[in-house]
């Protein structure tokens, strides 16, 4: 019978869904950590927070920054033992974290850390989840009603523009032309760290120009071409200045393409692996790390404290680490390198 | 071309019979009923059908019945419903055996344009009238992107791949150039507050694209315009044989995917509060694979408006599932992308089987 | 000179094509081509490959438009086009290829093009109106289709051709154009095509019947004319004509019509009333 081939096949896909599904729940998803450990950081709170689900939501899933963010959050999970699960966007998108936290609101875990993806579009779906009492932490990024969190976890941003525009400077003799690349305006941690940027270029090196932000949209290729535009447009260019992880390695690969390593210095917000090699190649001579790992560990723990009716904080800075060719071995700045696995 | 409901003087069914001694069967009620039921269970909704059933036993059965909650639902149905509106206009243009790669962007184009003028019409507190202007301006702004892609495919004979391949980089440039590569920094609040609200208890947004996909469902299934989509379709030399302007009904087709692609980008606007202009890289595989696991065949001629409805929440839902089940999301790409393959097969086997010497 | 295929010269010839011209690049595809077609007759139109024979009707069915040339309706020259145009002079085709649409039912088919409304308000089609008399014009023809819902594209050969054929007895009221229907037919299918051809006829519709096969033209038509290299060389009554001559006529090894003949059938055309024309068929080749 010629109806035998649909059923053959509709069959196939719903016994492949079940194996799948089966096959990826034994094995126990990669992404979260349930066992409670025996070496509980603090007593009191491990006995009262055992048991509580949290699950973190970062902005880009395939970010290194935000997989170290991971590590540092399942590291403290386990620690706690709570049980933590790591979901997040393929993009920095609001439409693609959208369904995400709709799914959060649905299954309620006892809390949500989030490091949203713009400032205002995911207002509506926030509300819905503290409506069903989920205790929210922002990491990273916040929103413009951050009052829905009970703590916002971030890296020092302004601090860590004028740590790079102090290196920069430095590095560049004091004079000369800087060109910024950034992901987009409108996400807070970039903006404020533009902020730092420019603040300290201003006070402390006056003779430099800066020339205006210029925007990859978070696209290595769209990063390389605007650096390899600035190098043939400004003869006298002498450095840059990238404000996060692929807006820097779109960065150094132009200054690369030019021929321009190590005259044009690069200095970069975040550290992974790429970064890493290319200040040892001297493509870029300045990394500023931030802590993903500490926001990670932050995050879980004031979400935990705030479930167990502990004080939480409600602002807390991570430090940043400025990393150069010369202290890059150093054990001390070694730590603060991006992972782009947690195992 | 005009016709009366009446009967003409010529035309089939009016001449004189000429017998021949073979008699026309008539159906019993045996097989009438047997021939629906056979005709049921070889519909390509049918099996797409059963496949979201099965999607939906599962994950319930996994997730708990929060799966099936209202609340799931709705919410699911909320995030769905542009892309919704984008598979109603694909599913025209596959049904011609054209594509449409253009339609994440012409979302985020027409959001620009109706933004932009708002902000220099009120900005956040502009009023009613305003905002009816600005969308009807990004109505028109979808419209005419599709209808100018209409052209290039049947005057300039450009391939639709092609051809939509450069109104994607037209509209995601234009997109950029408007905004200056940074999303517009605010929506009228009266627009917000709609799309984000109800209609008598049901979102707006849900109503607004479940209305639309029934009445373009309608309009494929009813009426002359549907049929010819069908017809051009299944064969080109048939409909220009037959008299149809074949170019002009491309053009009509391809303007109205920018049309709903415009209403997506409005609704986009309100429900978002912001144009997210970064925020729509793949909707157009994910609007693709929809109307194609609705059971629309690539080659055209083949699909329906039930199908495409039925096909775009597979995907949405199983994401939704496998968030709430905790799974890794890497797995939805893996599971959509065999869904996908197995629509495809299936419309391969239905073709082999049903063509004869 | 043998006189052949020439109904009285007072009929004024239903269809005829008179030195039509057509280019398809550097291919001449008709050169200076004629035909004629009487009414209420059978006429094969017959030729070897790439005599011009498609091209021909597709410029007497509006497919195309000839680069030069007239056609006459009732002995008026009419402008062919588009396919509009000759369905609106009653003219009909049942291409090669059959332009069926192959994902529609058969009664869409029938339809394609000129649909039955409910209302003209959307265009909101008729389905079972155009259903009840799909089912009628293919009783009509004696054709029996199981199910007029299914696509065409599962029927056999010969119900396809059948639709195709039907399609057109359905809104021809002058002439048909048969374009090798028997081509990708069995032996029973074949007899039912020609039976139905002389059914056509003697409802009063002309069919010109292009065709490669010279038994079965002999037997269904009434008269034949051939045509080489683009323009008509020849001319035949069916009942006096054999196999023989019409192969000779279309491979060149004998020629019919020389500028003697044309200037007869001119002057009669022109006793008749019609135009003259200067340059016609019949140049004599080797």
């Amino acid at each position: 019978m010629s109806h035998r081939y649909p059923a053959l096949v509709t069959g196939a896909i719903a016994v492949t869904a079940l194996g799948m599904g089966l096959a990826a729940c034994s094995s126990g998803s990669s992404s979260s950590s349930s066992a409670p450990s025996s070496t509980a950081s603090s007593a009191s709170s491990a006995s009262s927070a055992a048991g509580k689900t949290l699950e973190l939501v970062v902005g880009t899933k395939s970010d290194d920054f935000y997989v170290t963010m991971e590590c540092g959050a399942e590291a403290e999970a386990s620690a706690l033992g709570v049980h933590l699960t790591v979901t997040g966007p393929a993009d920095f998108s609001a439409p693609e974290q959208a369904p995400i936290l709709n799914a959060v609101a649905v299954s309620k875990p006892d809390a949500l850390i989030v490091a949203p993806t713009d400032t205002k579009a995911l207002n509506p779906e926030l509300s819905r989840i503290a409506g069903e009492g989920v205790k929210i932490v922002f990491v990273d990024t916040t929103t413009d009603d951050p009052s829905i969190a009970v703590s916002h976890i971030t890296s020092n941003n302004i601090g860590g523009g004028e740590l790079a525009a102090q290196n920069l400077g430095q590095e560049i003799g004091g004079k000369g032309t800087v060109a910024v690349i950034d992901v987009n305006p409108g996400i807070s941690t970039t903006d404020e760290r533009i902020q730092g940027f420019d603040q300290e270029m201003k006070s402390k090196y006056p003779n430099i120009k800066v020339l205006p932000t210029q925007y990859d949209n978070d696209s290595t290729s769209t990063a390389t071409s605007q650096v390899e535009g600035d190098i043939s447009a400004h003869p006298n260019l002498s450095g840059v200045f990238a404000t996060n992880v692929l807006s820097a390695e779109g960065a150094a690969t132009g200054v690369q393409h030019a021929g321009y390593s190590g005259k044009v210095k690069v200095a970069t917000f975040d550290a992974d692996p790429q970064q890493m090699a290319a200040l040892h190649s001297n493509t870029i001579q300045l990394a500023i790390a931030q802590s993903p790992y500490l926001e990670g560990q932050d995050g879980v723990e004031q979400a935990v404290d705030a479930l167990t009716g502990k004080p939480v904080t409600a602002n807390i800075g991570t430090p940043l680490v400025a990393i150069t060719r010369q202290n890059m071995n150093d054990a001390s700045t070694q730590q603060y390198v991006y992972k782009s696995s947690c195992s | 071309m005009t016709f009366t409901a009446g009967r003409p003087s010529g035309g089939p069914g009016t001449g004189s019979p000429i017998r021949r001694g073979y008699g026309i069967p008539r159906p019993g009620s045996e097989t009438g009923a047997r021939r629906l039921l056979a005709r049921t269970l070889s519909a390509g909704e049918t099996w797409v059908f059963a496949a979201l059933v099965i999607l939906m036993a599962v994950f319930t059965g996994w997730g708990g019945l929060k799966f099936l909650s209202a609340d799931n639902l709705n919410l699911t149905a909320q995030t769905t419903a542009p892309f919704l509106l984008m598979a109603i206009g694909e599913t025209f243009v596959i049904l011609t055996a054209g594509i449409d790669l253009s339609v994440g962007f012409v979302l985020v184009l027409t959001g620009v344009v109706a933004d932009k003028f708002f902000l220099e019409n009120g900005g956040p507190n502009a009023g009613a009238g305003t905002i009816w202007l600005g969308v009807i301006i990004g109505l028109a702004t979808g419209a005419v992107f599709g209808a100018c892609q209409g052209v290039a495919v049947s005057k300039l004979k450009i391939p639709p791949l092609i051809a939509t391949l450069m109104g994607l980089g037209v509209a995601e440039g234009l997109s950029y150039l408007i905004t200056g590569g940074a999303d517009f920094p605010s929506v009228p609040n009266k627009l917000v507050s709609v799309m984000l609200g109800s209609f008598v208890g049901i979102p707006w947004v849900i109503v607004i694209s479940f209305l639309a996909t029934l009445v373009f469902g309608l309009i494929l299934a009813f009426t002359r315009f549907g049929r010819y989509t069908y017809a051009i379709g299944s064969s080109p030399e048939a409909a220009e044989r037959a008299g149809i302007n074949v170019d002009l009904h491309l053009i009509k087709v391809y303007t109205v995917a920018g049309f709903v692609s415009g209403l997506a980008g409005i609704m986009n606007l309100g429900y978002y509060n912001s144009t997210t202009i970064s925020g729509h890289p793949l909707d157009n595989l994910t609007v693709i694979t929809a109307v194609v696991i609705g059971g629309a065949s690539l080659f055209g001629g083949r699909g329906t408006m039930l199908g495409t409805f039925i096909g775009v929440f597979i995907p949405e839902l199983l994401m939704n599932g496998l968030n709430i089940v905790q799974v890794n999301q890497y797995w939805q790409y893996i599971i959509t992308g065999l869904v996908l393959g197995a629509a495809v097969y299936m419309d391969q086997i239905r073709r082999r089987l049903r063509e004869r010497a | 000179m043998t006189e052949q295929g020439h109904p009285p010269s007072t009929v004024t010839p239903l269809l005829e094509a008179r030195n039509l011209v057509k280019h398809y690049g550097h291919v001449l595809a008709l050169d200076g081509a004629n035909f004629t077609a009487y009414p209420g007759e059978v006429v094969a139109l017959i030729g070897d490959n790439g005599a011009g024979k498609s091209t021909l009707v597709k410029a007497l069915s509006g497919a195309i438009r000839a680069d030069s040339g007239q056609i006459l309706v009732n002995g008026s020259p009419v402008s062919m086009s588009s396919p509009l145009d000759a369905r609106r002079h009653g003219i009909e085709t049942v291409y090669q290829d059959l332009a069926l649409a192959p994902d529609l039912d058969a009664a869409a088919n029938l339809h394609l093009g000129r649909e039955i409304y409910r209302s003209r308000l959307f265009h909101i089609l008729n389905k079972p109106e155009m259903r009840r008399r799909a089912v009628k014009a293919f009783a009509d023809l004696g054709v029996e289709l199981k199910d007029v819902t299914a696509p065409v594209v599962t029927l056999s050969g010969g119900q396809r051709q059948s639709v195709a054929v039907a399609r057109a007895v359905a809104y021809a009221s002058k002439i048909i154009f048969m374009d090798e229907p028997t081509a990708a037919l069995g032996v029973v299918q074949r007899g039912r095509v020609l039976d139905n051809i002389r059914r056509v006829r003697d409802r009063g519709i002309t069919v010109v019947l292009i065709s490669h096969n010279m038994p079965e033209v002999l037997s269904v038509a009434d008269r034949v004319e051939v045509l080489r290299m683009g323009h008509r060389v020849a001319r035949f009554t069916a009942s006096e004509a054999t196999v023989e001559q019409l192969v000779g006529a279309m491979t060149g090894a004998l020629t019919l019509e020389g500028p003697d003949e044309q200037a007869e059938l001119d002057a009669a055309a022109a006793a008749a009333g019609g135009d003259g024309n200067a340059s016609e068929d019949g140049r004599n080749q080797a």
